[in-house]
């Protein structure tokens, strides 16, 4: 079932499914790219409002979709971000190891890792989370934590964009 | 040259002109500088202390509307008058209206100009073409566009009378101007009357803040519908003494700007339909039966929710066909705004809340849902209505109406007086069960508290929605976080503390909170969170609790059932806490800097006593506790020979007198400078050599731009601790580095200092908040750790992703 709707999510035409969605999600993504200099890897955190992912489940099918007591439901919704969030260096796609996910307060954390190109290396990212349910989404990826940050903005249909890790 | 000349002096005098004040030289930056220059002029109608001048007045609009719902055809058509009485020292010679419906016809400003895949835009999902990936459009929006096609949406306005004579209008798009026969004059009223009629768009499909949502399999043939009713009346456009009448198109984000006024509604709706409404129901006996007025009597006096209509009983009428209609009259005093809810679907239920020595000592808060709600509903709506007003009148005043109801359907979440409609519902389950997910149900508690709040702000405190969202949801959701910590402080709801902003606030291309509503980009960490956050630290850091609470409340005292500015909300909070906040409002709400102070160095020092028995000892030992020369320890483990060893008969008078040895002319020296002290001086200095205290020279560094108290957290030898709180002021002569004095006495030794070390601030890089420097896990690194304390809700998968691809292998679904 789960695997289902994500093949669904990546339709030209994004299926319609099911009940309607309630309103009032916050419908922004927030993306932090950044180098770890003692591990040697890049760090992704997702940070998405618990109620969006919820109810982006609810409005791809999963109808007992449960983010704070049901492993599985956020599961799917980890696999959802990482297959809608791009990253290339030089060309290559660079695969991000999908390590898990937590809450805190009222937003759902989703962490991805993989080696890091290195601090000054040019990152094209493309993130697309929650996009194909809102039109109003609008997310934010910010290439490194802390003082020093680009952010790149990504809206529905947005093309991947570059920026330098610091 | 004349010419030439006067090119010149205009070159010259716009950017004067746009940019006020300017440091021409250097690169001094101001933080502090006051808001006088930025703030609106205070007058006898807003005066600066930021109260309502002694001359302020608002505008009224008192509403009669006779409504009738064709269910069938789900059309509303109205009769309505409206007297509208100029409080103002001006003459009007027109009126304008807001129609709110307008928005939905095709050739609406925001239908016209939402942008394909654009920013902001309301609606289904579609994205724009872009390089060699097509156009998306969902089903959502084809269904929409056909909805659109199909139907005809917007107010159709059929008669426009005073004093028996049509009155010329003109309409402007959601805007309407009604030319007056003569001039309103000062305190003059107008009675008009209008016949109006729209259809009602769906809800799920047009996107909107109200409408209907239709049930295609409920029992009853055709099914049902629940209808919501917001926006659904010709509305006065407010008209202020700062702006005049607020010609601002509806275009759909940036929400109403209103007046109070006095309604008088009746709804003519099936028989078998439950109203929920704005307002206090003016005719039980002509719509309830005595058991349910007999059970809302009970419910007055209730401590817990009680069915005024079970659900079995709005199972029941799900089913059924109605025989006729009713009419329902509602009556709503000194309200903003008014909306009603109406369906065969309904349950409802009622709590009597106590509110002694108010207006209102009885409040009835009460819920309506359907059966799609469910037992999320019973148990926890009206309990949250309840919990809401506990909460909020604390912060504010007694909740001011005599009804509070929240309203299941299609929106999420909106509020309007006495009246909210919030979403969250139950799954059904295959067997035929309802459940909900956990966080449905924080959902649920978390948007009813929500939107319950807003009947205080700004139903009550009554902002301008339309050009600043963030007056009434940043103070709301700073209340609801309030509220949540007090039904349940393990509730995952908010994400609106500072240390919550922290990636929004370093992230570029923000737009300042103080940006028009339909102007914002991410409006949730813009106008709710950001706000919210910045609220939060004020109480519990910078203000403290008594004194944020008092000015606050004394906010929400002065501007209950008027119209406050950015400039009265920020001067009332000044002048109520006694604290000068221009740097806080200017950094927080004017520009878009973030937190990051860095603890760079320190240094400590040590007071020479100047006694050279003292002093030159003291030189001594530092110079032994130097680490030994590299290369003098390389000889001697090489074992090379030292002269001076080998030859221990030659000797003089250095070898018995180092560089620190104590000369005659030392002690002369110490004698010259004591007898040169004057008595005070002799006082201090002898106390300062006796005490011995240890001083420490500490180096920040502001590198977020943003100015905040420096708080410290200080670790002694000891062991003992200390928490040091430095008020913002410290960096108003210089915003990027300053350096600060401790002083602690000499058995007190610091080791340990850290910045911000609860993370009040959203201090946005925690490594530099040490000194001594410690290596700061990330995210990720805590994440990976075994056993990771700090956060709740921890889901690591990496394992079962492993098994998951072993599945995959083997062929299994």
């Amino acid at each position: 079932m789960i695997a289902r709707f994500l093949a669904a999510a990546v339709l030209l035409i994004g299926a319609a499914l099911a009940a309607p969605v309630a309103a009032h999600q916050q419908k922004t993504a927030i993306s932090i790219l950044s180098h770890n200099p003692r591990t040697g890897m890049l760090e992704v955190v997702h940070q998405v409002p618990i109620h969006d992912a919820e109810h982006a489940l609810k409005s791809k099918g999963a109808k007992g979709a449960d983010i704070l007591a049901d492993n599985e439901s956020r599961r799917a919704f980890a696999r959802y971000v990482a297959e809608r969030f791009e990253l290339t260096v030089r060309g290559d796609n660079v695969p991000l190891t999908l390590l898990g996910s937590e809450i805190e307060g009222g937003s759902l954390l989703i962490y991805q890792e993989a080696s890091s190109p290195g601090p000054g290396a040019q990152l094209t990212v493309r993130s697309q989370i929650l996009t194909d349910v809102w039109v109003r989404q609008e997310n934010r990826v910010n290439l490194g934590d802390g003082t020093n940050v680009e952010t790149l903005i990504f809206r529905a249909g947005d093309r991947a964009k570059a920026g330098i890790l610091p | 040259m004349r010419l030439i000349a006067f090119f010149a002096a205009l070159l010259f005098a716009f950017p004067a002109l746009a940019q006020g004040i300017q440091q021409t030289k250097g690169s001094f930056e101001d933080k502090f500088r006051q808001l006088d220059e930025v703030l609106a002029d205070p007058n006898v109608y807003r005066n600066a202390s930021g109260a309502p001048g002694h001359q302020y007045w608002q505008q009224q609009a008192d509403y009669r509307i006779n409504a009738t719902l064709d269910e069938d055809a789900r059309r509303l058509t109205a009769r309505m008058t409206i007297t509208y009485k100029n409080n103002s020292p001006d003459s009007l010679p027109w009126i304008w209206l807001q129609l709110d419906q307008n928005i939905f016809k095709k050739d609406s400003m925001a239908e016209l100009t939402n942008t394909f895949g654009g920013p902001g835009r309301r609606g289904p999902s579609v994205s724009a073409a872009r390089g060699n990936a097509p156009a998306k459009l969902s089903l959502e929006e084809l269904r929409r566009q056909q909805a659109m096609a199909d139907n005809t949406y917007g107010y159709d306005i059929t008669r426009v009378v005073s004093g028996g004579r049509n009155l010329d209008y003109t309409i402007v798009g959601t805007l309407m101007r009604i030319d007056l026969p003569t001039p309103l004059r000062p305190g003059q009223s107008v009675s008009f009357a209008m016949d109006y009629g729209f259809n009602i768009v769906e809800e799920n499909t047009i996107y909107a803040r109200s409408g209907y949502e239709h049930f295609p399999d409920d029992p009853r043939e055709g099914g049902n519908d629940i209808f919501l009713f917001a926006q659904w009346f010709p509305r006065l456009v407010a008209y202020s003494d700062y702006e005049g009448w607020h010609n601002k198109e509806f275009l759909g984000r940036g929400e109403f700007t209103l007046e109070f006024g006095n309604y008088d509604v009746t709804m003519t709706v099936p028989n078998d339909h439950i109203v929920s409404s704005t307002g206090v129901l003016g005719n039980p006996s002509a719509v309830l039966t005595a058991t349910q007025r007999q059970r809302l009597a009970t419910a007055r006096n209730a401590d817990a929710p009680v069915f005024i209509v079970a659900p079995e009983e709005a199972e029941a009428n799900e089913a059924s066909n109605p025989t006729g209609t009713k009419s329902w009259r509602f009556t709503a005093q000194n309200v903003r705004d008014f909306a009603w809810a109406t369906s065969r679907k309904f349950a409802w239920d009622a709590q009597g809340h106590k509110q002694p020595g108010a207006a209102n000592s009885t409040v009835m808060a009460m819920s309506f849902y359907p059966k799609e709600g469910g037992e999320l509903w019973q148990k926890y709506s009206t309990a949250a209505v309840v919990h809401t007003m506990k909460v909020y009148s604390r912060f504010s005043f007694d909740y001011p109406y005599p009804t509070a109801q929240s309203v299941n359907g299609p929106v999420g979440g909106m509020e309007y007086p006495m009246i909210t409609f919030n979403g969250p519902r139950t799954n059904l389950n295959d067997d035929g069960s309802r459940t909900y997910s956990e966080s449905e149900k924080v959902f649920l508690v978390g948007v009813v508290i929500h939107e319950i709040g807003h009947i205080y702000f700004p139903m009550t405190v009554n902002s301008d929605e339309r050009q600043w969202t963030w007056m009434d949801e940043g103070i709301n959701s700073f209340l609801d976080s309030v509220a949540g910590y007090e039904w349940d402080p393990d509730m995952p709801w908010t994400r609106s503390l500072p240390r919550d902003l922290i990636p929004y606030m370093t992230s570029t291309n923000q737009v300042p909170i103080m940006t028009q509503s339909d102007s914002v980009l991410n409006l949730g960490p813009n106008a709710y969170g950001k706000p919210s956050a910045a609220y939060h630290i004020l109480r519990d850091t910078i203000l403290g609790r008594e004194r944020f609470d008092f000015a606050l409340k004394e906010y929400a005292r002065r501007w209950k059932f008027k119209r406050p500015t950015p400039t009265d909300f920020f001067r009332t909070m000044e002048e109520a806490s006694g604290t000068d906040l221009d740097w806080f409002w200017r950094g927080w709400f004017y520009t878009t800097d973030h937190v990051d102070i860095s603890l760079d160095t320190i240094h400590r020092l040590r007071l020479d006593t100047k006694n050279p028995d003292i002093d030159l000892a003291r030189r001594r030992q530092e110079l032994a506790d130097e680490p030994e020369k590299v290369g003098v320890r390389l000889n001697r483990e090489q074992g090379l020979p030292i002269w001076v060893l080998e030859n221990p008969g030659v000797t003089d008078f250095y070898d018995e007198n180092d560089q620190f040895t104590v000369t005659p002319k030392d002690t002369k020296k110490y004698e010259s400078f004591l007898e040169g002290l004057e008595d005070w001086e002799r006082r201090v200095f002898d106390r300062a050599v006796e005490e011995d205290n240890n001083y420490y020279v500490l180096s920040f560094s502001n590198k977020g731009g943003l100015v905040m108290p420096i708080i410290l957290g200080l670790t002694f030898a000891d062991g003992s601790t200390e928490r040091m709180y430095i008020p913002a002021e410290i960096w108003r002569r210089n915003a990027r580095n300053v350096s600060k004095l401790l002083v602690f006495p000499k058995e007190k030794q610091l080791t340990e200092v850290v910045l911000d070390p609860n993370w009040e601030t959203a201090d946005a890089d925690i490594e530099n908040n040490y000194y001594p420097r410690r290596i700061i896990d990330s995210r990720v690194e805590t994440f990976k750790r075994p056993d990771p304390s700090s956060r709740t809700g921890r889901d690591l998968m990496a394992e079962v992703l492993v098994k998951d691809e072993k599945d995959e292998e083997s062929g299994e679904e």
